[in-house]
This record gives C-alpha cells, sequence and structure tokens, in this order.
C-alpha cells in the first residue's frame, strides 16, 4: 500500500506558531497520512500534546541541523 | 514560509531519535511562575526602598543597608527570576528534561526563606544570622546545581549552550561558598572548650573559626567586590551570554554565524573572571589585565551576536527583543568603567566610590535587569500561552501570543526604564538624593507597566479567551 505524505516547514517561524500551525494541521490530518513537519529545532514541546491527541511522532535531526519530524494517526 | 505539499523531499537522517512518551518535556508552568512572580516582588521591594530612601544609591556602599538592598536585588529579584526561566528554559535549550521538578520545588523553599532570611538579617547585621539563612539559600542552591548537572548529562549534543550553563553553575557554587566563608569571617565564635556540645557541633565551630581566621586575610571590600563579580559575572552574564546564543537566533529567526568566536566568547569569559577574582580578592594590579579579558569575550560576544542580527529572516524586532539587546549593548559602558575602576593608579576618593556605585547599579538595574524584563516579555506569555492554549489548537480558535499583553505598555515601559537608568546614574555621580528619586521613580513605572501586563498574561490562564473556529460548532 503505498503512504501518502504531507510536508509542513515551520522553520521560518517564531515560537509558539510553529507549535500553533503543526496542531492545526493534524487537527484536519486523514488517516492513512503522514504529516512530514520540517523545524529548525527538536519539537520538544509537541510530543505530549501529538500523543494525547492520538498520534505518533518520531524526530531525526537532519544534516543542516534542523528536524523532520514524521506524525501519523496511532 | 508554511507550506504544506503532498510532496516528499529526500532526507538523510544522521541520528534517530524517537519521541518522548507523553510526560511532559517541560516543568508545569508553575514552578517557573513562583519564582519569577517572588522576583518582581522582591524588586518592587527594592526599588520602593530606593524610592523611600535615595541615600541608598548616593553614599558609599560599604553599610549594612546597602549590602542588603544589593542582596534583595541580587538574590531576591535577579537569582529568582534567573533560576525559574532557567527551570523553563533549559530543558526547551538543550532539548532534555528537567531531571527533577520536585527538587526544583524543594528550592524554591529553602531559597525564599534563604534570602529573606539573608535580607533582613542584612539590615540588623547580624552576620551569625546571615550565615545561618545563607546556608539554607545554599543548600536550595545546592538542589539546583545538582538538578541542573544531571539535567545536563542528559544532554546528547553538548553545545555552547551546554557549556555555559556548566560554567554558570560551577561560578554559583563558588559565589554561595565566598559568600558563605566572608560572613563566617565577620563572626566571632564561642569557645566550646569544656561545653557539653556533640563532635559534630564542635568540629563545625572549629570549621568555621578556621574559615574565619582564613578570611581575615583579605581586605574586607576587596573580598566582597570579588564575591560580587562572581556572582553577577559568573552566573548572570555567562547566564544571558549561554542562553542568548539559543534565544536570540530562535526569536530573530537567524543562525549562530561563528561557532567558534561563540565558544571563544565563553573561553575568555571564563578565564577572565578566574583571573578577576583572584586579583580583587588580592589587590592585585593584574585586576586591570583581567579585566580586559572580560571585556574582550563580552566584545567577541557582541561581535556574535551583532553577526546573528545582521543575517536574521525578521526584520522587525519586537519590544522584548529590543530591550534584550539594549541591554547588551549597556555591556559597553559597564566594560568600560569597569576597566577605568581597575586601573591600578585610580585615585581613591569620593568620586571613585560613586563610580563604583554606578558600576554596581548600571551592572544590575542597566544590564541585567533590562535583559530579564526583555526576556519576560518573551517567557511569560509563552508559559502562559502553552500551559493555556496549547491544548486547544486545532479546536478553538485561539488568541496570538502578541494577544495577552499590551505592546503599547512595554514601549512606554521600555523608555521610562531607559530615562530612569540615566537619572538615577546621573543622581549617584552628582550625589544628589533628589535626583536619584526621580530616576528611581521612572524605573517604577516601567514595573508598574511590567506588573500590568503580567496581569494580564496570567488573566488569560484564569480565564482563558477561546472562540469556536469558523464553520465549526463548538464542543467539548
Amino acid at each position: 500500500m503505498k503512504t501518502e505524505f504531507l510536508d509542513l516547514d515551520v522553520r521560518e517561524f517564531e515560537p509558539p506558531q510553529p507549535l500553533m500551525k503543526t496542531l492545526e494541521a493534524v487537527a484536519s490530518l486523514p488517516q492513512g497520512v503522514t504529516l512530514r513537519l520540517h523545524t529548525r529545532w527538536r519539537p520538544a514541546l509537541l510530543y505530549a500534546e501529538l500523543e494525547k491527541r492520538g498520534f505518533t511522532s518520531q524526530s531525526q535531526e537532519q544534516p543542516d541541523g534542523s528536524y523532520l519530524t514524521t506524525i501519523r494517526h496511532s | 514560509m508554511e507550506a504544506i505539499l503532498p510532496l516528499s523531499a529526500t532526507v538523510s537522517p544522521v541520528t534517530t531519535r524517537p519521541a518522548a512518551a507523553a510526560e511532559p518535556t517541560v516543568p508545569s508552568i508553575w514552578l517557573p511562575l513562583s519564582f519569577i512572580v517572588t522576583g518582581l516582588l522582591a524588586l518592587l521591594t527594592a526599588v520602593g526602598w530606593m524610592i523611600a530612601q535615595p541615600d541608598l544609591l548616593t553614599t558609599y556602599h560599604y553599610n549594612q543597608n546597602i549590602i542588603a538592598l544589593t542582596h534583595l536585588v541580587v538574590l531576591g529579584w535577579i537569582c529568582s527570576v534567573v533560576i525559574g526561566a532557567t527551570y523553563q528554559l533549559v530543558p526547551v535549550a538543550l532539548e532534555t528534561k528537567l531531571y527533577s521538578e520536585r527538587l526544583a520545588k524543594c528550592q524554591f523553599v529553602f531559597h525564599l526563606v534563604g534570602f529573606v532570611g539573608m535580607v533582613w538579617m542584612f539590615k540588623t547585621w547580624n552576620m551569625k544570622q546571615v550565615g545561618h539563612f545563607g546556608s539554607i539559600l545554599g543548600l536550595g542552591a545546592g538542589l539546583f546545581i545538582y538538578n541542573l548537572a544531571r539535567t545536563l548529562l542528559r544532554v546528547q549534543k553538548w553545545n555552547i549552550v551546554a557549556t555555559a550553563l556548566a560554567s554558570s553553575l560551577a561560578w554559583f557554587t563558588l559565589s554561595i561558598l565566598a559568600g558563605l566563608s566572608i560572613a563566617a569571617g565577620k563572626c566571632s565564635y564561642d569557645s566550646t572548650e569544656g561545653a557539653a556540645v556533640a563532635s559534630g557541633v564542635r568540629t563545625l565551630i572549629a570549621g568555621l573559626r578556621s574559615m574565619g581566621a582564613f578570611m581575615s586575610r583579605f581586605d574586607a571590600i576587596s573580598a566582597m567586590h570579588a564575591h560580587a563579580h562572581l556572582g553577577l559575572i559568573g552566573l548572570f552574564t555567562m547566564l544571558v551570554v549561554g542562553v542568548s546564543y539559543k534565544l536570540v537566533p530562535m526569536f530573530t529567526l537567524s543562525e549562530i554565524q561563528n561557532r567558534r568566536r561563540a565558544g571563544l566568547s565563553i573561553a575568555l569569559l571564563n578565564a577572565g573572571l578566574l583571573g578577576a577574582f583572584l586579583s580583587i580578592l588580592l589587590r592585585s594590579p593584574f585586576k586591570f589585565v583581567f579585566g580586559m579579558v572580560v571585556c574582550a569575550a563580552l566584545g567577541m560576544y557582541g561581535w556574535e551576536i551583532a553577526a546573528v542580527l545582521k543575517a536574521r529572516k525578521r526584520a522587525a524586532l519586537d519590544w522584548g527583543v529590543r530591550s534584550f539587546i539594549t541591554a547588551l549593548c549597556l555591556l559597553a559602558p559597564l566594560g568600560l568603567l569597569g576597566a577605568v575602576l581597575a586601573w591600578p593608579r585610580l585615585p581613591l576618593n569620593v568620586f571613585t566610590g560613586q563610580l563604583e556605585n554606578l558600576y554596581g547599579f548600571l551592572g544590575a538595574f542597566g544590564f541585567v535587569t533590562l535583559a530579564i524584563i526583555g526576556m519576560l516579555h518573551k517567557i511569560v506569555p509563552f508559559l502562559a500561552w502553552f500551559k493555556t492554549y496549547s491544548p486547544h489548537v486545532g479546536r478553538f480558535r485561539v488568541p496570538t501570543l502578541a494577544a495577552l499583553y499590551s505592546e503599547h505598555l512595554q514601549r512606554i515601559g521600555y523608555w521610562t526604564w531607559l530615562t530612569g537608568l540615566a537619572a538615577a546614574g546621573a543622581g549617584i555621580l552628582l550625589q544628589s538624593d533628589v535626583v536619584a528619586r526621580l530616576g528611581v521613580i521612572a524605573l517604577s513605572f516601567t514595573l508598574l507597566m511590567l506588573a500590568v501586563n503580567i496581569a494580564k498574561i496570567l488573566s488569560h490562564v484564569l480565564q482563558p479567551k477561546l472562540s469556536p473556529l469558523p464553520g465549526r460548532a463548538k464542543s467539548s
């Protein structure tokens, strides 16, 4: 089965806008679609909120020091 | 710019870090807020005290009331806010979790009892009780240092922020030990010969007596100045430097431009402070040389921050960042004043004493307090917003961060603070109680603006302002 991705790049936003935009995006994330979140820093404040809303997430540091976090429904 | 694209991009992961479990990464907002509100109350008390007694600024600083006021400002205001903000910022800046929130709560009690008791006992010049309350404060500081050290051990990727934090913890430890040693040196000790006391108490008293004898080798004012530099430069300046290497790029959408230069600024600050502490304590003419090393470190730091600002993607700077940058700019006259005061052939007269007062005043209220006020306008709204609104994002329309407080009041507060600094500084140099009092009254206007803004921000925590999203019915 093919995995569908949505990319959200919030690297150009000051806190807490990255958090706001991500939570707004996951509110309408369809089942089976993975959100790929691009942030300047590890989104430490996001994890607990995502888990409360029924999502799993995993972050990977990129060569430029930014982070890519994949978010999907649990 | 934000982009949501149904496309994938190729990425090359370097490390994989699974997301944390549902446990919070940052402590409860009540922990930093307890320290911050305590700090603000201490600052209000200190400013009220200076308005009532402006001669505290215009007379030479080696007397019990000025030492009490200084500890109210440094421990009650600056230390409280810095510790509270550190508990909040360190997990974010170091991308890890605070080791223990319970230890931090215990520290709050020790810190509060310790500094209130110390200020009171300094005022009555009861040095034995200063030592007792200082030990309570020191116990709390020990919990803070242990908690932060254990947090630092969790850091997976060591960086300049972690180096600065570790350095500031070391200087904080030394500063407290130096302060307690000075207090021990000013006490007299009853003989325990033939007295029915436990051996542990006898050993403790013997140790304190030895410490007192050791401290009597040093000039009292030099020891006090050396202790003050450990606190103001070692703890506060080092923390400001380290944390700003994370926060200034974060708030201005920029990057550190030269990591080597940033690292060198911290290394030079450590080296300069060690030399300055020893040379001030020993009344050595080398204090000028080490003072210059500290100035070089701050120059290097200013150079890097200027480069970060030049490369920023966010053109307009908000008033919180402006206050912080203005505070950093005040390091230039402060460094110049420090260099003058460190000059080995400087004549010791009344004017030199006033210059020393101005140096301390500008350090505590010009640099550190203005930097803190700027950062409080970033930290407190974020804490309140995160606690109140983050669970509702995507479900309700939530206010923006800027909507939580009045930028207009913040702007007025910025200018009244600068006016107050200039007037109080002039009052100190002219030894004019009237001018100094007018200056401090201007400072108090800023605190009024800050208090109104903090109250506005906290009103959102008590009564969130949520509205339904367009096209959605309100639901629980």
